[in-house]
């Protein structure tokens, strides 16, 4: 039974912050808990949902796979942080809206993370290449037509914005 | 900002607030203890040590409940059987008490300062368990010598259920000119919303009110369980539910944790907050489903249908909770014909107990397996006896010009055009050209195989003698929308505002939705059986009636003419050669001192059960190499009435066939002999991922009903009870022509191919 507690440094959506953790605090529980970002879930115990996704020093990880520890000195960029600025959107999320491919919203952010990422590496990605990139993100409500419909969408918009 | 709904800037941006997102000044946690066996007696349980745990502070057991007065989880409507037999129920105690019933059963519940304090600390319970045989299938427990859950219910029978004729159904086999039968499994399912179940209440002493924060269906029907549980006035409890993250039948009443949290709080003067992990869910929320259905069919020389007779039997786990008992007797008994003109009709079926969690309503409950099984029953019969299975279906549907269409156990369908909706099924699907397709496939040595199901549903009656809405302008332009009917995803903020845009000719953009808001003393439904939107939603739709009435002669006085001579249309009333907009109107007479805006009002619906119905087509290929199944393309032709929103009933489709698909190829909850849950985690328990289907048409063919002020026919369910017929066939489908099948659900790879290896 561990209660060591350590400091962790992280950048969370540009801001540099210091936490306070038990060694085996994961990186999910650390941001929701530590820091109140809470539009980071928690939706299952085994890394299977991808509900956690966040970007680690550019790439998307499951937050709940990982120790805060391990996370020190990182550069995070969670759900809340994703938006270019205030009153705007990133192409992304306003994909998903236009798209409906969110219901209930519990498994969005991490399909969003996930996307963005997807799309960074296959800015035009094929229907497999989808198929893969959101392997690792269960939705329980979409049935995921809409969200593949967005990740298109989304791709086709940040193809026109170059 | 444009978006589509209402609902999806907090939640694109990490700004929802689910039920685990809540964090109160003071708070504790919760963590359970949970039974290890399937059947057991509780011969120690001591918590001494848990107790003087590093952080805890209390530690709930049987004997807290008992002196708080709390009573057992509801165990669901009192059934009349067979003969006026009652039914006998085995409610499910908040805390087990001398014995266990199915692992994970809540046993204790600890609370400490911190979350992994108190999961640290249950750690240290002991607990010495009398373990006894365990029985997990209802086929195993009806056994003479099967062992016994309860001590007062013989056979673990809770219910012999029937409907229908016996006598003019033996009839009719008797002097039928082909007959089949088939035994379809609809398997035992863990719902699986998204977002693992939490609660936290916070007793307010000033105000002598515990809050409850907690994923509901409805405020009401929340309010109603807990107070009822708890011994609680229900103006002693406030529900608190932001944003739900899926429910599909399973979160609209309370659980054991629920109470407890209340209990906990209440005692120790501070919030205290439980957060279900994904592996407790498994274990410790209502399954879903878990029945099998004995179906016979009866056609006369000319092939039509005489008579379908049913011997069904349910699972229902350890205990009543909620709707289980309703599924295996009303909700089977309702359609259980389908979209035929069948004379006879006779169900009966057996409602039994077993050492595994306790089963309610989850998406369909039972409507889809009913659908399911009478669809695959017509298939089956048209492959035995070399019939055309479209021919079979066209020759048999209720016509057109028969609505209203009364059924042999006494269902009204009120309207309906089944021969349309299937034509259109067919033409989409470019049915009549599969053949072609098939040799293709079957060129690239796969199995390629075409199924429809066309289902029929009675959607949800509702228990509240009606469904209220109220309005508040503010002096800003905007309008607030008030009514009980929860959301978990279904877009209720944007529908709603959507009816009274297009009703006011306004703008949807100032309107909000409010789901059991405290200071609104309204009754009407919860989310359930596919209700809201024909439900509230037309009460909404008779309230934008309503908005007029009232400001007719406040729009009179701010024209400056005679009320009689005021018009209104396209958001605007005009009078005496001027006009003023609605809104502009609520700004203009809001009310400075804060007292109720005078064009605020109320409007409410009385609607009971329509029948959604449609055809869905699946077209699939499967690799005999490997046994894996491809979907291709699914079309669904779904009969809703009149459609709202055209994209959020897509939506809704597409999550409810997809629902089905997983129940198809992957779900599957599977206990061992001992009643341990092997598939405890989404590491066993498969769910579907994005990909599943290659092509997926969703359309729509509207006979609207009459039953309710907007014409529309519940949707929400609907899917799962177009996708489980119309896969399963198509599977047997592409089976047959290797000359084996049919197969039971989830058609895994690995059965696929094993059966296939059977063809030699």
């Amino acid at each position: 039974m561990s209660n060591n507690t350590r400091t962790v440094n992280l950048t969370v959506n540009g801001n540099a912050t210091e936490i306070q953790v038990e060694d085996r605090t994961l990186l999910a529980d650390a941001l929701r808990d530590s820091l109140g970002l809470t539009g980071t879930h928690v939706g299952c115990d085994t890394s299977q949902c991808g509900c956690c996704t966040v970007h680690l020093d550019g790439t998307a990880v499951k937050s709940c796979s990982m120790l805060a520890v391990q996370a020190d000195g990182s550069d995070i960029t969670t759900i809340e942080g994703l938006a270019p600025a205030d009153g705007e959107l990133h192409a992304v999320q306003q994909a998903f809206s236009d798209c409906h491919g969110l219901q209930c919203g519990f498994c969005t952010p991490g399909m969003i993370m996930a996307t963005v990422d997807l799309l960074r590496r296959h800015p035009s990605p094929s229907d497999e290449q989808i198929k893969a990139g959101l392997a690792g993100n269960i939705c329980r409500c979409t049935g995921y037509v809409n969200i593949e419909r967005a990740v298109k969408a989304a791709a086709q918009a940040l193809e026109g914005a170059q | 900002m444009n978006l589509m709904r209402h609902e999806d800037l907090r939640l694109i941006t990490g700004n929802g607030k689910f039920t685990a997102d809540w964090n109160l000044p003071e708070q504790l946690h919760a963590h359970m203890i949970r039974s290890d066996y399937a059947h057991a007696t509780l011969d120690k349980l001591d918590v001494e040590a848990v107790r003087d745990a590093p952080g805890v502070v209390a530690v709930l057991t049987a004997e807290d409940v008992a002196a708080a007065g709390f009573g057992a989880i509801p165990s669901g409507p009192d059934i009349v059987g067979a003969g006026g037999v009652a039914q006998k129920k085995a409610p499910l105690p908040v805390l087990a008490t001398d014995k266990v019933r199915f692992v994970g059963q809540p046993i204790a519940m600890v609370i400490a300062e911190s979350a992994v304090q108190a999961r640290d600390a249950a750690e240290l319970v002991e607990i010495e368990y009398g373990e006894l045989p365990a029985v997990t299938s209802a086929h195993d427990s009806r056994a003479p010598d099967a062992p016994q859950l309860h001590a007062d219910i013989p056979e673990n029978c809770s219910l012999t259920f029937e409907s229908g004729d016996r006598e003019a159904v033996e009839q009719a086999f008797a002097n039928a000119a082909r007959t089949s039968s088939l035994q379809i499994r609809s398997q035992r399912l863990s719902g699986a919303p998204m977002e693992p179940r939490a609660c936290m209440a916070a007793f307010d002493e000033k105000r002598n009110v515990t809050v409850v924060y907690t994923p509901t269906q409805g405020v009401l029907g929340m309010k109603a369980s807990l107070s009822a549980v708890t011994a609680s006035e229900p103006e002693s409890l406030e529900i608190v539910a932001h944003d739900v993250g899926g429910s599909f039948g399973l979160r609209g009443g309370c659980y054991p944790e629920t109470a407890l949290v209340v209990l906990a709080s209440r005692r120790l003067g501070k919030p205290v907050k439980w957060v279900a992990s994904r592996g407790e869910l498994f274990m410790g929320e209502w399954h879903g489903r878990s029945l099998t259905l004995n179906g016979e069919i009866a056609l006369d020389a000319d092939n039509n249908i005489t008579a379908m007779r049913w011997d069904d039997e349910i699972d229902l786990g350890a205990y009543n909770c909620y709707f289980g008992g309703f599924i295996g007797s009303n909700n089977l008994s309702v359609t259980m014909g389908g979209a035929y003109k069948v004379p006879a009709l006779y169900m009966q079926s057996r409602l039994c107990f077993t050492n595994a969690t306790p089963v309610s309503a989850y998406r369909g409950a039972g409507r889809p397996d009913i659908a399911f099984a009478i669809e695959r029953l017509v298939d089956h019969a048209a492959a035995e006896h070399n019939l055309d299975p479209v021919a079979l279906r066209r020759q048999n549907f209720v016509p057109a010009d028969a609505f209203p269409y009364e059924t042999a156990n006494g269902t009204v369908y009120d309207c309906g055009d089944f021969h349309a909706v299937m034509d259109k099924a067919l033409s989409l699907s470019k049915y009549d050209q599969f053949e072609a397709r098939r040799k293709e496939s079957e060129a690239r040595g796969k199995l390629r195989g075409i199924g429809l199901g066309y289902y029929i549903e009675k959607s949800g009656a509702g228990g509240a003698p009606k469904d209220q809405v109220m309005c508040e302008f503010d002096g800003n332009g905007g309008l607030m929308l008030f009514a009980v009917t929860g959301p978990s995803g279904q877009g209720h903020e944007t529908s709603f505002a959507q009816i009274m845009a297009d009703g006011l000719g306004i703008s949807p953009s100032g309107i909000g939705y409010r789901a059991g808001d405290p200071s609104q003393d309204i009754i009407g439904n919860g989310t359930g059986g596919s209700r809201s939107l024909y439900g509230a939603g037309s009460a909404f739709k008779n309230l934008v009636t309503r908005i007029i009435e009232v400001s007719q002669p406040i729009a009179a006085e701010q024209l400056g003419c005679p009320p009689e001579q005021v018009t209104f249309g396209d958001g605007t009333f005009s009078g005496g050669g001027q006009s003023i907009g609605l809104l502009d109107l609520a700004r203009q007479v809001a009310p400075a001192d804060g007292s109720p805006h005078p064009m605020n009002c109320e409007a409410h619906t009385v609607t009971g059960a329509n029948y959604p119905n449609g055809c869905h087509v699946t077209e699939l290929e499967i690799d005999p190499q490997t046994g894996v199944t491809e979907v291709l393309s699914y079309v669904s032709v779904d009969d809703l009435g009149n459609i709202v929103s055209p994209e959020l009933v897509r939506g809704q489709v597409h999550g409810g066939v997809v629902q089905g698909l997983g129940q198809a190829f992957l779900e599957q909850i599977v206990y061992d002999e001992n009643g341990q849950l092997l598939s405890g985690s989404f590491m066993d328990y498969a769910m579907p991922r994005a990909g599943m289907v290659a092509y997926f048409h969703s359309d729509s063919y509207a006979v609207p009903t009459g039953l309710n002020e907007l014409g529309s026919k519940g949707v929400g369910e609907s899917g799962c009870s177009g996708s489980l017929p119309s896969v399963s066939n198509a599977m047997m489908n592409a089976l047959r022509v290797a000359g084996v099948g049919p197969i039971d659900m989830p058609y895994t790879p690995a059965r696929v191919w094993q059966t296939l290896q059977q063809a030699g």
